[in-house]
């Protein structure tokens, strides 16, 4: 029998590595949602943006939190970049030529990776200095707490700017329908543009948030993709509400899950969810057939 | 050395060659890579003793297995393919060393692997060319218990946490810990499977803390290890005695955790301190070689590596023949002294029972030192104990 004070630990641990979690899923959700294209390459750009941060740590000091801020203006550079010079080219060409481009691109950022820094954990994780947290008998890590209260603020930055801004608007007008969008004046190329630029630097910010906890290697990308499929099938695609509930679902799943499973069923819970809710809800908790938010 | 007098010169033996040839990889990458160079200058240092010793060309052909048991598997039949190897020597983990060793028994070629302890596979592969000069599980089981006994009787905590990873090796260690700690009066009041590889230990932290682990063990990877130790002191929770066997073995430990990686203890086979079986001769041996500073010392699997090489050359100079079958009746009747005790060989390729004390050290000021057993060796030291709470660190 598990004692209440271990289970609410465990519960909140959950949610602070769920929100983490939620971050690392919304571009992939965005990206699917309002542009059709499953990028498998997205957590190959986490694996990225969590090197930045943890270059600008090792290298200049820099802290974590700007390191965060640099990995999502890298990488949202990089992802406008991809879009404008490679994936305009092949989208419409049918759905196998952009999941073949961004498979061969995350092959690619795994081996330059590998050959840049090498295959080693980056063993120290730049963690941010405090004591730990005592919340209803329950201790938390201050890191935990710190990665966790800044995916909330990037995924509510998220939401508002997709909901009171022009462009926001814009880019959900092309998600509903892109055709209808464009005869209202929407430049949707541009839009395309914008909306992998957002979803990639978003996989920069979760890497950086992740290089705060967690050891990073070249290989990393593979595993945070799949939690993220998994957040993102949970909660439906392309939305951002749906995206943070499914995060905080599958981390509380997986620490309560572990707590009474034990460790080695950790992959089992999470997937386990993933194939669950494919056959009961196919559209996720917060999804719709037709996608977007 | 028992068993071994008398020996002559080699005659080239079943080789057929004047040149003995070994092949061995290394994990110069990947999760293990932080220890490769020192099990690579092991290798060398006891390779040039073995020249020395032998009066006959010794070749070390050595590559990167990258820490991946197939490149393991791939580098060594490149190696064999290309070259008459007389001899295989194993990289580092019971991942990479089993690697090695099913390669070894296929081709019918003698194989001594360390830092692997391992014994499922001895027991239950059949084993007939594979030799571990090393000690194993059992031997790591009764080092712990011999530690906790440094601990006066009044002050000795009695709480046991295992943290079990999920691997063969995992298991078997962690069912000879609780078998030889409980047998010892200890309670072994946790025991949780985690997943090898795991980034995550929050929820072992708080099990720990809930189940009120005072001793705590297990076998995690380098960097699992010191994630784990960081992940601990972020959530605020210490258990007096850490014994991390592999993890707190490589120098990566106290690069990425410094003063907070201090007090954990290792099991590595060989630790600075021990005396007797050559350890004269390495420190001799790698001072000429690599320098060493004031205050520093060599690295644990420095002398893992440096047994290997030692058990061959004594392999090699008893058998007075690098033939396989010659070799292989060596390995199983002879007695062997090396730096990290004297032994002989079951069957199996096991170190006989009870023939190895596993060594225990503790990281203290940025080296590993021995603290069990009790021994007067450069680096050796009193165990350090309790752990102090973070705050008071």
């Amino acid at each position: 029998m598990v004692a209440t004070d271990l289970l609410v630990e465990s519960v909140l641990n959950g949610l602070l590595l769920g929100g983490i979690y939620a971050v690392a899923a919304l571009g992939l959700s965005l990206v699917f949602g309002i542009m059709d294209i499953v990028n498998l390459a997205h957590g190959h750009m986490l694996m990225v943006g969590a090197y930045v941060a943890i270059v600008l740590f090792t290298a200049l000091g820099l802290t974590p939190i700007v390191g965060m801020v640099v990995a999502f203006a890298v990488l949202f550079v990089l992802g406008m970049a991809l879009q404008r010079v490679v994936l305009e080219r092949v989208v419409g060409e049918g759905m196998e030529q952009p999941i073949i481009v961004l498979f061969g691109l995350a092959l690619i950022l795994e081996s330059l990776g590998r050959i840049v820094v090498g295959s080693d954990a980056q063993a120290t994780e730049i963690g941010i200095p405090g004591d730990a947290i005592s919340i209803a008998g329950a201790t938390l890590s201050f890191p935990r707490v710190v990665t966790f209260v800044l995916s909330i603020a990037l995924i509510l930055g998220t939401w508002a700017f997709l909901k009171y801004t022009t462009t926001g608007l814009a880019i959900r007008a092309t998600a509903q329908n892109s055709s209808a969008a464009q005869y209202m004046g929407v430049d949707t190329d541009n839009i395309y543009v914008l909306t992998l630029g957002i979803g990639t630097g978003l996989a920069g910010a979760a890497g950086a948030l992740l290089s705060m906890l967690f050891p990073i290697t070249p290989y990393v990308g593979w595993s945070y993709l799949l939690k993220a499929f998994a957040v993102v099938v949970l909660g439906g695609v392309g939305s951002v509400a749906g995206t943070l509930v499914g995060g905080l679902i599958l981390g509380v799943s997986e620490n309560v899950g572990v707590l009474y499973l034990g460790g080695g069923f950790r992959d089992i819970i999470s997937f386990g969810i993933f194939v669950l809710v494919l056959l009961v809800r196919p559209h996720g908790l917060f999804g719709s057939s037709g996608g977007g938010e | 050395m028992s068993g071994l007098s008398g020996c002559t010169l080699l005659d080239g033996g079943g080789g057929g060659s004047e040149t003995i040839t070994i092949a061995a990889t290394v994990p110069e990458t990947g999760q293990f890579s932080s220890l490769g160079e020192a099990v690579k200058q092991g290798y060398e240092l006891g390779v040039t003793l073995m020249d020395e010793e032998l009066d006959q060309e010794v070749e070390l052909l050595l590559s990167d297995d990258e820490s991946d048991p197939e490149v393991v598997r791939q580098e060594l039949q490149q190696m064999t393919s290309n070259n008459e190897v007389d001899m295989i020597w194993g990289s580092f983990s019971s991942l990479l060393v089993t690697a090695g060793s099913a390669y070894a028994e296929n081709q019918g070629i003698p194989f001594l692997g360390a830092f692997f302890a391992y014994e499922g596979p001895h027991r239950n592969e059949g084993y007939e060319w594979t030799y571990s000069p090393f000690p194993k599980s059992r031997d790591v089981a009764r080092s712990t218990s011999g530690l906790l006994d440094l601990i006066p009787e009044g002050e000795r905590p009695s709480n046991v946490g295992i943290w079990e990873a999920n691997s063969g090796w995992g298991e078997e260690q962690s069912d000879y810990w609780e078998e030889t700690l409980s047998e010892a009066g200890y309670d072994v009041v946790l025991r949780e499977t985690y997943q090898l590889g795991s980034e995550d230990f929050s929820s072992l932290i708080s099990q720990s803390d809930s189940a009120n682990v005072e001793i705590l063990l297990s076998t995690p990877t380098p960097p699992g290890g010191i994630t784990a130790v960081n992940q601990m002191q972020s959530n605020n929770w210490s258990p007096q005695v850490l014994k991390f066997v592999r993890a707190a073995d490589p120098t990566a430990w106290w690069s990425a955790l410094g003063e907070t990686g201090a007090y954990a203890c290792m099991c590595p086979g060989w630790v600075p301190g021990l005396t007797g079986g050559g350890n004269e001769g390495l420190w001799s041996a790698y001072r000429n070689e690599y320098g060493l500073d004031d205050n520093e010392l060599i690295r644990s699997p420095v002398g893992g590596g440096y047994n290997v090489a030692q058990t061959a050359l004594q392999a090699v100079e008893a058998a007075d023949s690098t033939d396989p079958g010659e070799l292989q009746s060596v390995l199983r009747s002879e007695t062997f002294n090396t730096v990290i005790g004297e032994f002989g060989f079951e069957d199996n390729g096991l170190p006989a029972e009870g023939d190895l004390t596993a060594p225990t050290g503790q990281w203290w000021e940025g080296n590993q030192h021995t603290v069990y057993p009790d021994t007067d060796g450069t680096g050796a030291m009193d165990f350090r104990y309790p752990i102090p709470s973070w705050s008071e660190r």
